[in-house]
């Protein structure tokens, strides 16, 4: 990160052919958290830039899918590509995320993905 | 303009929101500046007002005949595009999409009990390459922060009414994964050829707010709103 004169081209370069987050495949490591893992949303200070929702903060839910390895969004917002991190998809149940969603549809739940920052072991 | 037609113009929008403008002024300094010429803009904007949703109601049309290629969109829905004529990575105009089209879909597999929905709660994030330009409502704050709060609600206001005992997903796509649905194939459609499946599949259920019906084309018309701020021209 210190560059004196920043290359704007060298996300192209990167990704151009293989695509992105593909072009980040094999920088992360080894994962985390496994598909069927409880995970916890961090509630992480997020005073520039996140994608990661207020809503989900504190929830509880379960990982479907390890999805893909990129730099978190608060590191990519700048332009920090350095440090991939894995990427997991959480479904949620709707009750966990609003306690007063109707007890008739207590099945509904959302999925929504965060980077290994955001996740803890419950 | 005609003889002794005096009256102001109408304008041509009834509103400008904050973000046109403020997109319109990043544009003006990125071509100032060089970043971009005027001339690469328009092509990039033509270029993606050609892209719609047809290949993706292919895409589900051909599922729905071929339960060895509804594996393959299931598990990897940019390889499956493939198939349908859209290559996310090696697409015009950038070959690794754009901030906002990264590479990475996922066919959303709806069952009998299980309806999945999209929803992008933080802009309007969309899979473009295969669905084209997001409709104007699925931009608007209304859907985006209340699909994930009252999502039944919101579908009946499409017309979608659901049984309890149906679950439904909501996916949030807020990272750099992009959703379609891939809704259960609906009865009264026995036999029918791929180009009949594809024409029910309408962007309303690919989007996951609407679900194919025999007969059922086109998406639902959605009420316009008059502008809260109008447009005043004073000249």
């Amino acid at each position: 990160m210190s560059k004196i004169e920043h290359d704007r081209t060298h996300h192209a370069a990167k990704a151009t052919g293989i695509g992105d987050p593909q072009c980040f495949h094999g920088e992360a490591g080894p994962a985390k958290f496994k598909v069927g893992d409880e995970v916890r949303v961090r509630n992480l200070p997020d005073l520039f830039y996140t994608r990661c929702q207020v809503y989900t903060r504190g929830a509880v839910g379960r990982v479907t899918e390890v999805v893909y390895e990129s730099p978190a969004a608060e590191d990519e917002s700048w332009d920090n590509t350095d440090q991939p991190e894995w990427f997991y998809s959480v479904v949620f149940r709707q009750k966990e995320l609003w306690p007063d969603y109707p007890d008739l549809y207590e099945n509904d739940t959302l999925e929504t993905e965060f980077s290994e920052r955001w996740l803890e072991a419950p | 303009m005609a003889e002794g037609h005096t009256h102001p113009a109408a304008p041509m929008v009834d509103e400008v929101s904050d973000f046109e403008v403020l997109e319109m002024a990043v544009r003006e300094l990125a071509i100032e500046k060089g970043l971009f010429s005027a001339d690469d803009h328009r092509r990039w904007t033509e270029y993606v007002h050609t892209l719609g949703p047809l290949p993706a109601a292919r895409l589900v049309a051909k599922a729905w005949l071929d339960a060895e290629f509804k594996k393959l969109a299931v598990r990897d829905g940019v390889k499956a595009s493939l198939e349908v004529g859209v290559d996310w990575i090696n697409g015009p105009p950038t070959g690794f999409g754009t901030p906002s089209d990264y590479c990475n879909l996922r066919v959303l597999e709806d069952t009998p009990t299980v309806k999945h929905v999209v929803v992008c709660t933080l802009c309007s994030c969309y899979p473009r390459p295969i669905l084209g330009q997001s409709p104007e409502w699925y931009r608007t704050p209304n859907y985006r922060r209340r699909l994930v709060r009252w999502p039944r609600q919101v579908l009946a206001e499409f017309g979608l009414q659901l049984d309890p005992g149906v679950e439904i997903r909501v996916a949030d796509s807020n990272q750099k994964t992009r959703y379609i649905v891939l809704p259960v194939r609906p009865d009264g459609t026995e036999g029918w050829s791929e180009d009949q499946l594809a024409e029910i599949v309408t962007r309303d259920c690919l989007i996951g707010v609407a679900v194919p019906k025999p007969g059922i084309t086109a998406n639902a018309t959605r009420p316009v709103h008059p502008a809260v701020h109008p447009v005043h021209h004073e000249h």
